[in-house]
């Protein structure tokens, strides 16, 4: 499948791995980009020099393109966005703010730059910004969203800017991505599918409770405060909302997830933890290797997508 | 010119009856999140027909400080 995605990136498939913290290590991104895909490193708020260490070791598993994401609201931000450049990483990806400050810098290192957005209005000014594609995130994904759902961000993004736009939130098969590109997508981004990818460093707890999720097994904590979290119901999410309805203070809330996320996906704790997943979990039945599903995926939408203008 | 950018504030952030002056914070006072500055700005430029480039908008914290740079840009508000 070849189209103005693949030629950004430089993979065989126009399918990107989510940049999650914790879970986006060297390891998978080496998967998914030996799959064909766009394996991708998550920088979250690893210090820069792991960070650096991810990037050589990843380029040890694979000889294909892969990338960094960089959550902007870190403090290891500005340091991490350097060593992209130094270490001659292909694909930046961005969420979490306003990449605009760094535009300059990658543009110029010849790192292609594509900032996950929630709204058009991003999108328009990150187009105009420089950047080579966007991410639209629907709220159905796991871990930090917006407040619109794919399917209606997808077609509105779509319409507002002419660079690709790439889909991320409730896709989990063939069907999603056929959908997504008769929406105006041209590529997809999937996070949740991957956490229970074989390849995977998640505790085999956690990817159970992926496996067995339902439809309605997600829920959203931290919309208080503003940074809203997707995952899967627990006891800490019980404790959580229960508390934010109470009216708690940030600090208290801020206890109960203070590395919640690292519990869960090191140490299985599918109890304290945090479990990070989209609302498409549901859909996911079993772990398979990156490979199986990210050439099961393209097959799907491409037997889906014949006879349409896709097709 | 202030009530304009007054009433385009009051539009993109919904924030009609809040007392906005020059050093209403648009997070902190006008609970502004992220998505809602990139909105603002996007209406600033249509109603002032000036471009604001995304690098600009961490500087922009308070109507004060659109002010300041649109009278850099000649435009006075």
């Amino acid at each position: 499948m070849k189209n103005r995605v693949t030629e950004i990136l430089g993979t065989e498939y126009p399918v990107i791995q989510g940049g999650m913290a914790w879970v986006a290590e060297h390891r998978l991104a080496a998967a998914v980009s030996n799959a064909g895909g766009l394996g991708i490193i998550g920088a979250a708020s690893a210090p820069a020099g792991v960070v650096r260490e991810e990037i050589c070791k990843c380029r040890e598993l694979t000889d294909r393109p892969f990338g960094v994401n960089i959550m902007l609201l870190n403090p290891n931000a500005d340091e991490v966005a350097k060593i992209v450049t130094e270490e001659g990483v292909k694909v930046v990806t961005t969420g979490a703010g306003n990449p605009g400050k760094y535009m300059e810098l990658w543009k110029n290192a010849g790192v292609k730059v594509i900032p996950v957005v929630a709204s058009t209005a991003m999108a328009v000014m990150m187009e105009r910004a420089g950047a080579d594609a966007v991410v639209a995130e629907g709220m159905e994904s796991g871990g930090h969203i917006g407040v619109t759902t794919s399917f209606a961000l997808i077609p509105q993004v779509a319409d507002a800017v002419s660079i690709p736009v790439i889909a991320a939130g409730g896709i989990a098969d063939g069907r999603g991505m056929a959908a997504a590109f008769l929406l105006g997508a041209e590529g997809i981004q999937m996070g949740t599918r991957f956490v229970a990818a074989k390849e995977s460093i998640v505790h085999p707890a956690y990817k159970e409770r992926i496996i067995k999720a339902k439809d309605i097994d997600s829920t959203v904590t931290g919309t208080g405060t503003g940074h809203p979290v997707r995952c899967l119901k627990n006891r800490m999410t019980r404790e959580y909302l229960r508390l934010e309805q109470e009216g708690a203070d940030f600090m208290e809330l801020e206890k109960l997830t203070l590395g919640s996320l690292k519990k869960a996906v090191m140490d299985g704790d599918v109890v304290n933890g945090t479990l990070m997943a989209g609302q498409i979990a549901g859909l996911i039945k079993k772990e398979e290797s990156c490979s199986d599903i990210v050439k099961g995926i393209v097959m799907e939408a491409e037997r889906l997508m014949k006879g349409t203008d896709n097709g | 010119m202030f009530e304009k950018l007054v009433a385009i504030i009051e539009e993109q952030l919904n924030v009609e009856g809040v007392e906005i002056t020059m050093d209403s914070d648009f997070k902190k006072d006008l609970n502004a999140d992220s998505l809602d500055l990139f909105e603002l700005v996007m209406a600033l430029e249509e109603e002032f027909d000036v471009e604001i480039p995304s690098e600009k908008l961490e500087s922009l914290t308070t109507v004060g400080a659109v002010v300041e740079y649109m009278k850099e840009k000649g435009i006075e508000i």
